[in-house]
């Protein structure tokens, strides 16, 4: 009886970003006369940092700084539609849309500042809040002047929209008969390494430690993709070793009945992990981006098992691996108990041992 | 009966069996406090009772009649954050939120109570507390970044930590 360890990988790779089915995101920006920008889209940040993010974009599109943006998603009635925040489309998809109206923003910027600087606006730059004229930097204007002049002066909205929709994919075409499915554009790869303590006596799987490694395209904000990795490294956790809703499904009769019958993974769970981003960009997302939510969680079951593998020898194939299913697999593997010594039941002897009251002692003759 | 609530006196009318936690929001409004699994598994609902770390679901509200109970409103105000709620912010250590107030508050009595900025013990600290969406480890960085005394500025900028990708812009 010993704790053992050992060690698994699994690659996996993911399709981000749902773009294959005819989900649209749509964005609204204007400008305010003194230059602040306000971005409407129906995009809910549900703590990935949608509002972070698309505001990011925003801002380096159309070469203003970050806190000159807000970003208003309050209202899903007022703005431009998003079918929402899932299946790794926030960024991919809604960024993109803001990606383009802010790309439209920026052109009604650089006309209206061609117009005040009397320069041809393909010969106007924005750089940090300011309309330069590109070899000529002492020729500019800020963006809020631009805004003013466009508010008072021109009798203009400096607005832009955009959409990013790809269209829902033919998978038969029925003329022909022929399958046209467009590759995907968003192809995410990943992998996860596991390094994972075993008990044989009590089957506890300990995850000591996950390396992660994720292609996300370009990480538009590093940090909050990070934070994507680890909660998804400790929820692959949860589903490698610990939750379970119905342990002996379809039988329900061992379903907690209380919250603290089903494990969530807590912070005395938490192994070491160390993340790894990789860029390797997509054609599709704003900035090459690619979604990074779903597959978060994916590697880390099949390195687990494959790590206690290594470390005991045996494949448990279901999961959550619980030391149920370690210690079962683990019997199972093991060579047959030698038979010990017979032992024949005699009923009368017995029925005269242990019957009422234990006064009848007797063996009978 | 009287309850504080973050400095502020309260009549209450509710009855004495009734939560903590529902006092606070229904009664109150102060909604901080997360109704999560209401068997005081999730830690959602922690309060700070005369400084202790209490789940205001399991607690009724005679039980803390004359006690100073701070919430996440009592911390700090947007406008002069607490040292905690700082550190939250700077290390993006929420992401839904919803565990957030209660995590700060059971670690502001980590930190009250002398704590280090070893995981280990921040780990231990927060043992009771259910984050689905971080897997802890910005949470333990910022309670680590307050235990240690660091100073964080929080101007945000494109430059700013995490969001040096883009760039170009300022």
């Amino acid at each position: 009886m010993a704790v053992h360890r050992g060690r698994g990988i699994a690659a996996i790779e993911y399709p981000t970003g749902m773009n294959q089915n005819g989900d649209p995101s749509q964005a609204w920006i204007k400008v305010k006369p003194d230059g602040r920008i306000d971005v409407f889209a129906g995009t809910s940040d549900i703590g990935n940092g949608s509002k972070t993010i698309q505001s990011q974009i925003v801002a380096e599109t159309i070469g203003v700084p970050y806190d000159w943006v807000t970003y208003d998603n309050s209202n899903t009635d007022s703005s431009p539609v998003c079918t929402g925040t899932f299946a790794s489309r926030a960024t991919f998809v809604a960024g993109k849309a803001v990606e383009k109206a802010a790309l439209k923003v920026r052109e009604k910027i650089l006309e209206i500042a061609g117009k005040e600087l009397e320069i041809d606006p393909s010969d106007l730059e924005i750089v940090d809040g300011e309309v330069v004229a590109k070899g000529a930097p002492q020729k500019k204007i800020g963006v809020p002047d631009v805004a003013a002049a466009a508010t008072w002066g021109h009798g203009e909205l400096i607005t832009g929209t955009g959409a990013q929709l790809k269209p829902y994919a033919t998978i038969v075409d029925p003329e022909t008969g022929r399958v046209d499915l467009p590759p995907h554009s968003a192809i995410s790869y990943a992998s996860c390494a596991a390094e994972v303590e075993v008990d044989d006596e009590t089957g506890v799987v300990r995850v000591l430690h996950l390396w992660q490694c994720y292609d996300v395209g370009r990480a538009i904000n590093p940090t909050l993709v990070e934070g994507q990795i680890e909660g998804g490294a400790v929820q692959g956790l949860g589903l490698g070793v610990l939750e379970n809703c119905y342990p002996y499904y379809p039988s329900a009769e061992h379903r907690g009945g209380q919250f603290g019958s089903y494990l969530a993974p807590g912070a005395e769970n938490l192994p070491q992990i160390d993340t790894i981003i990789i860029e390797n960009p997509s054609s599709d997302g704003p900035y090459g981006a690619k979604g990074i939510g779903e597959m978060a969680n994916n590697g880390q079951p099949p390195a687990i098992a494959a790590a206690v593998y290594d470390a005991v020898g045996v494949w448990v194939t279901e999961l959550p691996i619980t030391p149920e299913k370690v210690l079962r697999a683990l019997a199972a593997k093991a060579e047959p108990r030698r038979a010990g010594k017979l032992v024949v039941f005699d009923e009368e002897l017995s029925v005269n041992a242990v019957s009422d009251g234990g006064i009848r002692f007797e063996v009978p003759a | 009966m009287n309850l504080t609530v973050n400095g502020v006196a309260h009549e209450v009318e509710s009855g004495p069996l009734t939560s903590l936690l529902d006092v606070l929001r229904e009664e109150l409004a102060i909604t901080s406090p997360k109704a999560g699994c209401e068997q005081g598994g999730c830690g959602a609902c922690t309060v700070l009772v005369d400084g202790v770390a209490r789940r205001s679901c399991l607690t009724p509200v005679a039980s803390v009649q004359g006690t100073e109970i701070t919430t996440v409103e009592g911390l700090g105000s947007p406008s002069d954050l607490s040292p905690l709620q700082q550190a939250f912010t700077h290390h993006y250590a929420a992401q839904c939120g919803f565990c957030t107030s209660g995590m700060m508050l059971a670690a502001q009595a980590y930190i009250d109570g002398g704590g280090s900025d070893g995981h280990e013990a921040i780990q231990e600290a927060i043992a009771g507390h259910v984050c689905r969406c971080t897997g802890y480890v910005k949470i333990i960085d910022a309670i680590a970044a307050v235990a240690r005394g660091d100073e964080f500025d929080l101007t945000v900028t494109a430059s700013s930590a995490g969001m040096v990708n883009l760039g170009g812009a300022v």
